[in-house]
């Protein structure tokens, strides 16, 4: 999608960069303000409410511009991103937090929005853990193989029994490989809870 | 007499500026200002009182003013009815909040009258967080003749007593003074921007930007929380109260407008906390005036219940409009105050000139309504024919007892020899606060820290 090089023409183009400069001016102009009523004691409840809303519907609007935007408005995402922290961090100072969430089809956030963490944590929780290791072979762990449970290690026995012997050492070695694999995947699990933040 | 031929000119000259009103504006019979403009003088709210007789100003130093009209005497008819200075006070300080480490302005935001009920006048001032009961009173005699101190107020030797007196009272100079008499306070954790008294004379409420209490008079350390729009999670908020009134009639009836330009009629009687609204006014957007200011420019900044209690009057950054109680979904009259302004947005939302917060007010018959603009213009509209003026409260162009000239706006290109271009506004000279008298067509305007009142030629 990035990079298609679209062709259009000069008018089309200077008219976007002018409608496009005057929307990044007052947008520029928006996070001016909300960063100077931050430094403020008591920031202004109204303006504050104000600017924020109107900050929210120009990102709702620019949802709904076409695809072929979305390279102009890549320009404007720094401003964006901070306006949101800038209005965050003021309406935290007042006591509250809007959530405004970043407009999805902008440049770069498209390409970070695909890797989308979020998404994989729930693969990880919705997918049974036998799915996963179903390439494995994994009839030696099943428990209908009736392995005593693990055993406290004996001397070794008779040259005829040897072949024996090899299964309570594998059932045990075994179950502690389930124990480890589980283990394993819990923990990447929360791992993965804490890199994503959910 | 000279004044007479002179004045057959000018009505002839005014006739065709009268078909817009019916009456003439003489300029500032009192132009009333302090000689050093400071911040601290800067008037923030201007009411008269129910007569007429008094007028309040408060500013931003926390103090109020308060002027008189004078009796008009057959002497001296040309003072006719002038107001004058009668009281001067300190009303509120500025405070300190410990706990939130933030200083509370003493910036007096409204003053309210009460009726008259005796021979002392009350009036409710609040400045962002504490609301005060003043009275005023006047003291013209003084008693003499005490036993155990003399004249000079020193004490008498008791010993040299011989007889007994009663203290006679004998006239003095007039002398008003004002005290406090109940101070409302601790009510608000937002800034208050409006109070009302309401019909019964026995409650007001005051509004902050997210809630509306109710107060009896006799009682400070209690008030009723009549509305809260603060949601539970801040995060959701988008909304915040603007101004809020009770009816002139109806003490259980009240309406708040909203920074998204809607105003809510409640009813007490319903229930105690008047989160549901009775009526719910709003106006559907125009789609082709949508900009990015939309929202900001729609935010109400004053409402008004018409003397009559039938219409409500709401100012929002580029219009007036009126609206009758029994229509919800649209005003009934919209009135253009500087739209002139809307290719300017841009400009003004840089200088945050788009968010100064006009009043409007009615006349005493609810056929006028007037409200103020920048380069110290005011407008008023006759809602009857229709008319507009635009007069300016300024010093150079009034001579006492000249009549105002109306004055114009020019936005294309061609510019009249007495219009101004829209780009030689200046945007610091801000009518915010104006005042009608109740009755007369008396007016006051505050320009900044200079207060204007005009009068009516019509005799």
């Amino acid at each position: 999608m990035l990079g298609r090089g679209l062709k259009r023409k000069l008018s089309d183009y200077e008219e976007n960069m002018a409608g496009l400069s005057s929307r990044q001016l007052v947008l520029n102009m928006c996070l001016t303000k909300l960063q100077t009523y931050k430094m403020l004691v008591e920031p202004n409840l109204h303006r504050s409410v104000l600017i924020a809303n109107t900050v929210q519907q120009e990102s709702n609007c620019c949802d709904l511009r076409s695809a072929e935007d979305q390279i102009e408005n890549s320009l404007l995402i720094v401003s964006d991103d901070d306006m949101s922290s800038a209005i965050s961090s003021i309406l935290k100072d007042l006591d509250f937090v809007e959530d405004i969430s970043p407009p999805t089809c902008l440049g770069a956030e498209c390409v970070f929005g695909s890797f989308e963490i979020s998404n994989s944590t729930s693969y990880l929780k919705d997918l049974a853990i036998d799915d996963i290791f179903e390439d494995i072979d994994t009839s030696m762990y099943d428990s209908d193989f009736c392995c005593p449970p693990l055993m406290p290690p004996r001397p070794p026995p008779l040259a005829a029994e040897e072949p024996l012997k090899t299964f309570p050492s594998c059932n045990s070695s075994s179950a502690n490989n389930i124990q480890i694999c589980r283990t394993d995947l819990s923990e990447l699990d929360h791992i993965m809870e804490i890199l994503v933040g959910s | 007499m000279v004044l007479l031929p002179f004045l057959n000119y000018r009505f002839r000259k005014m006739k065709c500026f009268s078909r817009y009103l019916s009456y003439i504006f003489r300029p500032a019979t009192s132009i009333l200002s302090c000689s050093c403009h400071t911040e601290a003088d800067i008037i923030s709210t201007v009411e008269f009182n129910h007569t007429g007789e008094l007028l309040a100003t408060g500013d931003k130093g926390g103090r109020v003013v308060i002027f008189q009209r004078e009796q008009e005497s057959k002497n001296q008819p040309h003072r006719r009815g002038e107001y004058n200075v009668y009281s001067t006070f300190q009303s509120h300080e500025p405070e300190f909040d410990y706990l939130k480490s933030l200083e509370i302005e003493e910036k007096i935001n409204k003053i309210r009258w009460l009726p008259q009920q005796n021979a002392a006048y009350f009036l409710l001032s609040t400045n962002d967080k504490t609301v005060k009961l003043w009275k005023v009173s006047e003291r013209d005699k003084r008693p003499e003749g005490y036993n155990l101190k003399d004249e000079d107020g020193r004490l008498r030797d008791p010993s040299m007593i011989t007889t007994l007196r009663v203290p006679v009272l004998r006239p003095m100079d007039l002398m008003v003074e004002a005290t406090p008499r109940r101070v409302f306070a601790n009510a608000h954790t937002y800034h208050i921007n409006s109070i009302s008294v309401n019909s019964d004379y026995e409650t007001y409420m005051s509004a902050d930007d997210l809630r509306i209490n109710l107060w009896n008079f006799e009682i400070t350390n209690q008030s009723f929380n009549i509305v809260d729009i603060k949601p539970a999670n801040m995060e959701e908020l988008t909304e915040v109260i603007t101004a809020a009134e009770f009816h002139p009639h109806h003490c259980n009836t009240f309406v708040y407008s909203s920074s998204k330009g809607t105003i809510r009629l409640c009813d007490m009687r319903t229930s105690a906390l008047c989160d549901r609204h009775a009526k719910f006014f709003e106006e559907p957007e125009d789609p082709s005036n949508r900009s990015f200011f939309s929202e900001i420019i729609s935010s109400i900044s004053d409402v008004k219940f018409s003397h009559s209690g039938r219409y409500i009057m709401t100012r929002d950054y580029l219009t007036v409009k009126v609206w009758d109680l029994n229509m919800e979904n649209r005003p009934i009259e919209t009135y253009q105050v500087h739209d002139y302004l809307r290719s300017k947005l841009c400009s003004l939302y840089e200088n945050d000139c788009i968010f100064d917060k006009f009043e409007c007010v009615w006349n005493g018959s609810d056929s006028v309504i007037m409200t103020g603009s920048y380069n110290n213009f005011f407008r008023m509209f006759d809602r009857n024919t229709k008319r507009d003026v635009t007069l300016e409260a300024s010093r150079e162009n009034s001579k006492p007892r000249a009549i105002l000239k109306p004055r114009k706006v020019c936005v294309g290109g061609k510019r009249r020899k007495d219009e101004i271009s829209v780009d030689s506004l200046d945007f610091s000279k801000k009518i915010l606060h104006t005042a009608w008298h109740p009755s007369e067509n008396i007016i006051a305007v505050a320009a900044t820290n200079n207060l204007y009142i005009f009068q009516d030629k019509v005799n």
